[in-house]
């Protein structure tokens, strides 16, 4: 057996080819008589099918929770789950939420302190003593 | 390689849909001018004892083509018949699910792709063991097409590739941790227990228990010979070069399956119903969008064992001259972190050139190396079969490359 092939899985590069949005559900609580659900009922009865209808690749649920106040879940591809409370909020701060679940990755918010993150192997290659300019002593 | 089916399973894929569930409404009321198929309905074996008053799906089926108003009659029919009754959900059902809506945009699927087909694929024979309404037969026609599109597009790009990091190549691309990976990236959430009362939307396989043992067919897989060679994994094995045949999907009806296994049964599927629904230009851009342009370093799934000699015999076989070792540079030899650069020469062409930690070390890498960049040439101009099908768009035939093979030691 001169040469034999590993067994591995190739990964993942989304938006390369195709590219799918992470968020994959999104439900809209609130609740009938509390004044804090004021807003996220105009936006459930306004601006939710519109938006709805711009992303079909998410799946809306409204459902009420009587005495609490109202909140949105973004659930993700990666299984992670995410919740935010749009109390006392208006139509348009709901609308800035919705879209910060849309666009989010389901991923924890980790500081980034490096320029490049990538899987492809740096262009310069790892350093070597016996490139560049030789130092003189 | 496996060989494809493609025909045989399409023709009889693409027949038209008969009468399938007898308690919807809707199919009897449509379809009573379509003929039945008697041949497909003799193949319902299950879920029969759970009818009432000894009455069969054929019974039912029959009756409903002759009756006046069959929508009446469905209707008493389904109120008989809950969906808890039925071991999937209803094709009717597929219509008001949310999830399967969303997945369909989440990939980028036309809408003329009928959700009751998405809804089908979702369906694992360990839940429903019916074929008229299990994924087994689609997931076989999909799994002849990724096998296809895949070889051809490594065999083609990569003429000189040796046949054992094919097989490895084909592991990763679209092998069944790579399938299962796929379509947990897709959003494909698992159903806890199949049945017809159950979301569409959500894979429905029947889970196996933890501590419970896998079933027969996956445990113990008999090898198609004791002695296997290269050569019979090539003609005969499948596309990954197994040395045991995969499960039939009759044996895997009714018995408690892994994820992996549901999972990439529904990915095949998908392929293989976007072929029958769609046509092949749409599954080699849905192929190419959602297989080929996942990242794989060819490079890093070669494993020799001796380097060295694989090169002497290559540079033997091609004619060129026998390669020299030569150290280009060096650091610290007697330090504890000595680097040296070994470049093989065959006469005054360098072949490749590895650095290492010892004069040895640096020495293979470098023939690996010059074995890596010989295996893994790439043509410029490559016309792979599959885009010469069709008539419009379809591109003229430009012979490839075709190589003599790996080096045999």
């Amino acid at each position: 057996m001169p040469l034999s092939g590993l067994r591995t899985v190739a990964k993942a590069q989304n938006g390369v080819g195709a590219f799918i949005l992470q968020c994959k559900r999104m439900d809209f609580h609130y609740c009938d008589f509390g004044g804090s659900s004021r807003g996220m009922k105009d936006f459930i009865q306004t601006a939710l099918p519109r938006f709805a209808s711009k992303y079909p690749q998410i799946e809306f649920t409204v459902s009420p929770r009587p005495g609490q106040h109202p909140a949105i879940v973004g659930h993700f591809i990666n299984g992670k789950q995410r919740e935010v409370s749009v109390r006392k909020l208006d139509n348009r701060q709901i609308l800035e939420k919705v879209k910060e679940l849309r666009d989010a990755s389901g991923e924890k918010l980790v500081r980034s302190n490096k320029p490049v993150t990538s899987t492809n192997e740096s262009v310069r290659g790892i350093w070597s003593p016996f490139h560049g300019s030789r130092v003189k002593i | 390689m496996k060989r494809l089916r493609i025909a045989r399973c399409g023709t009889q894929l693409l027949a038209p849909s008969a009468p399938r569930r007898p308690s919807c409404p809707c199919t009897a009321a449509f379809q009573r001018n379509s003929t039945p198929h008697n041949h497909r309905r003799s193949l319902t074996v299950q879920a029969t004892a759970q009818l009432p008053d000894g009455e069969t799906r054929h019974d039912i089926a029959a009756s409903e083509e002759l009756s006046e108003e069959p929508l009446k009659r469905a209707h008493s029919q389904a109120r008989r018949h809950p969906p808890e009754a039925l071991p999937s959900p209803h094709p009717r059902s597929a219509k008001q699910s949310a999830k399967l809506a969303a997945l369909r945009s989440r990939l980028s699927l036309p809408s003329r792709f009928p959700l009751e087909t998405l809804a089908r694929t979702l369906v694992h024979p360990s839940a429903d063991p019916d074929p008229a309404f299990n994924n087994a037969s689609l997931s076989s026609l999909g799994s002849s097409l990724l096998s296809y599109y895949t070889t051809e597009h490594l065999f083609c790009n990569y003429p000189r590739l040796p046949i054992d990091i094919v097989f490895a190549a084909q592991y990763a691309y679209i092998g069944p941790k790579a399938l299962a990976t796929i379509a947990s990236e897709w959003g494909i959430e698992a159903a806890a227990h199949p049945g017809g009362e159950v979301d569409p939307g959500l894979l429905q396989f029947l889970r196996l228990r933890s501590g419970e043992q896998l079933p027969p067919a996956l445990r113990r897989r008999t090898p198609y010979k004791w002695n296997l060679t290269k050569t019979h994994r090539i003609l005969v094995s499948d596309e990954f070069g197994s040395t045991s045949a995969e499960p039939n999907p009759e044996d895997l009806a009714k018995k408690p399956v892994p994820l992996e296994e549901a999972a990439q049964s529904f990915v095949r599927a998908l392929v293989g119903s976007l072929h029958l629904h769609l046509g092949s230009p749409l599954v080699k851009r849905f192929f190419r969008d959602h297989f080929l342009s996942r990242q794989l370093d060819l490079a890093s799934l070669f494993d020799f064992r001796h380097p060295t000699r694989d090169l002497s015999r290559l540079c033997a076989r091609e004619g060129f001259e026998a390669p020299v070792a030569r150290l280009i540079s060096e650091s610290g030899r007697l330090s504890r972190h000595p680097v040296f650069v070994v470049g093989v020469y065959s006469g005054k062409d360098k072949l490749g050139e590895g650095a290492g930690s010892s004069l040895d070390e640096a020495r293979v890498r470098a023939a690996a190396a010059a074995l890596k960049a010989w295996y893994l040439y790439k043509p410029l101009d490559v016309t792979v079969p599959s885009s010469t099908e069709g008539g419009v768009g379809a591109e003229a035939w430009k012979p490839n490359m075709i190589d003599c093979g790996e080096v045999i030691v």
